[in-house]
């Protein structure tokens, strides 16, 4: 007689840790066209409909690349913190501060968009940096768990926007009640309405994947993010890696909310964020910090924001997808577990118990 | 054989484990293992670095299960998913490396998923409940202390009434004197000897066979992940047990004899009336030492009395409070450890753990650890992977390491085998000179015996080698100098040449030297 049981492996192959993510979104899909099926409605036309209105013409594909393009960078952002240990949950704020500050350049400083547009780009990422220097200065001399106060960073950062966006940079053409007026210069277009931003953010990715695996710089924060003891006995300047990589983290947030106002909003309004800073720390752990993997649990999030939009209409709230999403994540979790487990065959009965 | 142990012939073993085998992807690392643990007995498990002694315990505990084989506890065929289900079962383990929480209280970690535990009690009640266990094992703790501000014997006491607290008859030890000193090692055994006085059982992984020889009544050695024998230990003698575990026979010698020409040179590493304070407390007070080229160093003394903070001092990894440290006349005070390391001054940890390796990272990752910023690894600011891989491969063959794949997490080459390649990935830097805390532990003893040949080589090539030990057997054998320190203060240094180690002993409680 044979049985079978499972047996844990050291450490999953990577070809079952990619299956186990895929079967772990088909799953989370499965499980929200049932919770849609008990609500009466019927889960395939809903699917049908979104793919082809996402991917069935250029307006949607358009729309999704407008979605993906801001999560790209947040994505981004948080995977950075992530690869020296850092959780960066206040991409949201730098997102945030970095479309204020290029909102700002664009509206009261005057000359041609070839000198504004990247002045904008370069005090986008200065702010988002700003925003996460005292949590980063507060981590790295002080020891301060960065978790708490990136957070609160953010609800000041929503604030100040929303203050700005319907005070004293208010549309004074009196036609917006809660923006500012359009701003005058724009991130040029690449096809249709997607502009350079995502480009920009791909390279961006590939960038950070080379400088992670294939610089000294890269293997000083991998040693230092496992083991900060290990780094230390080896002579690598822990703090000053630390302190570079959560400001990079911040100012790539920051690009992301500069690329949004002046690429796809093009006003500065209170939630320009939209909570693209809090599904980034989606991504990234999705992801599993690869900056090359952001690109692709991106565009799936996307896609599933995406989907959430269209179906509005069929009373779809937004809450019900970032459920969605959130069971993505808790389905990656429990694939994760499962990748490390193989199914083997027991020659021996396996026993009472 | 039952009534050898004192028991009714007949007597059931508390545990047996027949034809288990498990394996690693490209590794053996147990087969056809057979195995009967009697009450009352103490009962070592020898074998090499990587021989399979902890992957057999994870699976009488249920860390691992068995690819094949089973397990029998009183007559029952038992299948263990987890540690859990194996304490019930009244197997329990002390690993390798402590699992306590370093946040919690002791009475928190001894009551830490336990069943027992009441669901809502006050920290109060908590470490009475903890005191009483303590004295009625026999096991001194102080319930309300945090286990971060424990000495290692301390720990691992804890993590033994964890145990014991949970009904255990079956104690598993997984080289438990490795961090011990040994007065702490004494103390153990004789709580050992009270539990299975008891008619419970322990099973003792050791490297020190001394040791295994004073508290062990039998003996299995594994060699492979196979078993080769299991022997009464009145039977055996310790030069027995280290052949049958490495197949061969192991000649040990006394190493501080020199071929011609190999002498002891300038002065290489000094430091100069250094003190090391942290706030109030004084680590370490006016030391004074000078390193020769060519000789080696022996510093002996109870762990725990400025060896670390010495150890730091002379790579660079902290600046002394007052005085200076001398490279070939350099003062490097402030150097850090980069740069001594690339001078060529390396260095072996003594926490292999938290200093000298990332264990989440590939092994790659970890040998690299000196050169990932020289040729061929670096070219100007890149890192080449393909090159860290042929390194990585290099050093893992000089350490007699068989990595199945080097991009598995450290973690999972056995103990031995981290220390062999730390040891290793430092040895090859050392060019100047070569800081070795405590590298033989967790060591077998042919890689004990490979370790301090390659010490030898370093030194008649020049390289001034600080050993610092507890072992005062390896001190002798092989250092030309022995610094005895003691409260951060170094009571003297004496020649090793007819020493004698009862003056030695003295020093180390805090005589100076004459
Ligand atoms: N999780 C794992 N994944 C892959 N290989 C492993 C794993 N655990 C152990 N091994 C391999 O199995 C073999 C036996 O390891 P084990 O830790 O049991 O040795 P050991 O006898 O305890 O050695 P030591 O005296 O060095 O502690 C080694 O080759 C080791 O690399
Ligand atoms: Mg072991």
């Amino acid at each position: 007689m044979s049985t079978w049981r499972l047996q844990r492996l050291p450490a999953a192959s990577p070809l079952v840790s990619l299956s186990a993510r895929l079967i772990s979104v088909v799953l989370a899909l499965v499980t929200a066209g049932i919770i849609l099926a008990a609500t009466g409605k019927n889960p395939l036309d809903l699917g049908a409909q979104v793919i082809s209105s996402t991917f069935g013409s250029s307006f949607g594909m358009a729309d999704l690349a407008l979605l993906f393009t801001p999560l790209l960078y947040t994505g981004l952002a948080v995977a950075v913190g992530l690869r020296i240990g850092v959780w960066n949950i206040g991409a949201e704020g730098q997102f945030n501060l970095g479309a204020f500050a290029a909102a700002g350049v664009a509206l009261f400083l005057p000359g041609p968009p070839a000198l504004i547009l990247p002045l904008m780009a370069v005090m986008g990422m200065a702010a988002g940096a700003l925003w996460i220097l005292i949590p980063t200065l507060a981590r790295a001399y002080a020891d301060v768990s960065e978790l708490i106060t990136t957070l609160l960073m953010n609800f000041v950062a929503a604030l100040l926007v929303t203050y700005v966006a319907t005070g004293p940079w208010l549309d004074p053409s009196g036609m917006a009640l809660a923006t500012t007026a359009r701003l005058p210069v724009e991130v040029p277009a690449v096809w249709d309405i997607v502009h350079w931003g995502l480009p920009v953010g791909l390279i961006l990715a590939v960038l950070l994947a080379v400088a992670f695996g294939f610089t000294r710089w890269g293997y000083e924060v991998r040693i230092g993010g496992s083991n900060p003891g290990n780094a230390r006995y080896a002579g690598m300047p822990v703090r000053r890696h630390l302190i570079t990589v959560m400001l990079v983290s911040g100012a790539i947030a920051g690009l992301g909310g500069m690329m949004e106002v002046a690429g796809t909003v093009h006003r500065l309004q209170g939630g320009i964020s939209n909570n693209f800073g809090y599904i980034g720390i989606m991504v990234a752990v999705l992801a599993r910090a690869a900056p090359l993997g952001v690109i692709f649990t991106a565009l799936l999030m996307a896609v599933i924001l995406n989907g959430g939009i269209i179906l509005q209409p069929q009373g779809l709230t937004t809450q019900t997808v970032l459920a969605v999403t959130g069971l993505i994540l808790f389905y990656a979790a429990i694939g994760d577990e499962f990748a490390r487990y193989r199914l083997i065959r027991n020659a021996k009965p396996a026993g009472t118990r | 054989m039952q009534s050898r142990l004192g028991l009714k012939p007949g007597t059931p073993p508390l545990v047996a484990l027949r034809g288990v085998a498990k394996y690693f992807p490209g590794v053996i690392a147990n087969e056809d293992v057979n195995l009967a643990i009697y009450p009352g007995e103490i009962h070592a498990l020898l074998g090499e670095n990587g021989a399979g002694k902890s992957t057999l315990m994870n699976i009488l505990t249920g860390i691992y299960q068995a690819d094949a084989g089973e397990i029998v506890v009183d007559g029952e065929t038992m299948a263990f998913a987890s540690p859990v289900e194996a304490i019930a079962a009244g197997i329990g383990m002390v690993h390798q490396h402590f699992k306590l929480v370093q946040a919690f209280t002791v009475a928190e970690n001894v009551h830490l998923g336990w069943s027992q535990t009441p669901a809502r009690i006050s920290a109060r009640d908590l470490e009475a409940r903890t005191l009483k266990l303590s004295q009625d094992l026999g096991l001194a703790v102080t319930p309300g202390a945090r286990v971060s501000d424990l000495s290692t014997g301390e720990q691992q006491r804890v993590e033994i009434l964890r145990v014991l607290s949970r009904d255990a008859r079956v104690l598993i030890l997984d080289e438990p004197t490795a961090v011990l000193t040994p007065a702490e090692a004494q103390e153990l055994f004789v709580a050992l000897r009270a539990f299975t006085a008891r008619g419970n059982a322990v099973i003792f992984i050791s490297h020190k066979l001394d040791e295994v020889m004073e508290i062990a009544n039998r003996v299995t050695i594994l060699r492979g992940g196979r078993k080769v024998a299991t022997e009464w230990t009145e039977n055996c003698s310790e030069k027995g047990l280290a052949q049958m575990m490495v197949g061969r026979e192991i000649v040990l010698n006394t190493l501080r004899g020199r071929p011609e020409g190999a002498g002891i040179g300038a002065p290489v590493l000094e430091l100069r009336d250094v003190s090391l304070n942290a706030g109030d407390l004084s680590l370490l007070k006016n030391i004074n030492l000078t390193l020769h080229a060519g000789e080696v160093l022996g510093i002996a003394g109870v762990a725990g009395n400025g060896q670390r903070e010495l150890s730091h001092l002379l790579t660079g990894m902290s600046t002394p409070s007052e005085g200076a440290v001398l490279l070939e006349g350099q003062d490097v005070s402030r150097s850090g450890a980069r740069a001594m390391a690339q001078a060529g001054v390396g260095h072996i940890p003594e926490d292999r753990l938290h200093a000298g390796m990332a264990p989440a990272l590939p092994i790659t990752d970890n040998a690299v650890l000196r050169e990932y910023d020289r040729a061929p690894l670096a070219k100007g600011p890149w890192y080449l992977p393909r090159q860290a891989f042929h390194l990585a491969r290099e050093i893992a063959k000089i350490a007699e390491v068989a990595v199945p794949d080097f991009a598995m997490p450290a973690r999972n080459l056995s103990g031995g085998n981290q220390q062999r390649l730390v040891a290793r990935r430092e040895m090859r830097i050392a060019d100047k000179v070569l800081i070795a805390a405590y590298p033989s532990r967790g060591l077998d003893v042919g890689a004990i015996n490979t370790m301090m040949r390659y010490f030898v080589e370093l030194r008649d090539s020049g390289v001034a080698v600080v050993l610092i030990s507890e072992e005062l057997e390896e001190l002798m054998n092989l250092a030309d100098r022995i610094a005895v320190m003691f409260h951060g203060e170094i009571m003297g240094i004496l020649p090793a040449e007819g020493v004698d180690i009862d003056e030695i002993g003295l020093m180390m409680g805090g005589r100076r030297a004459a």
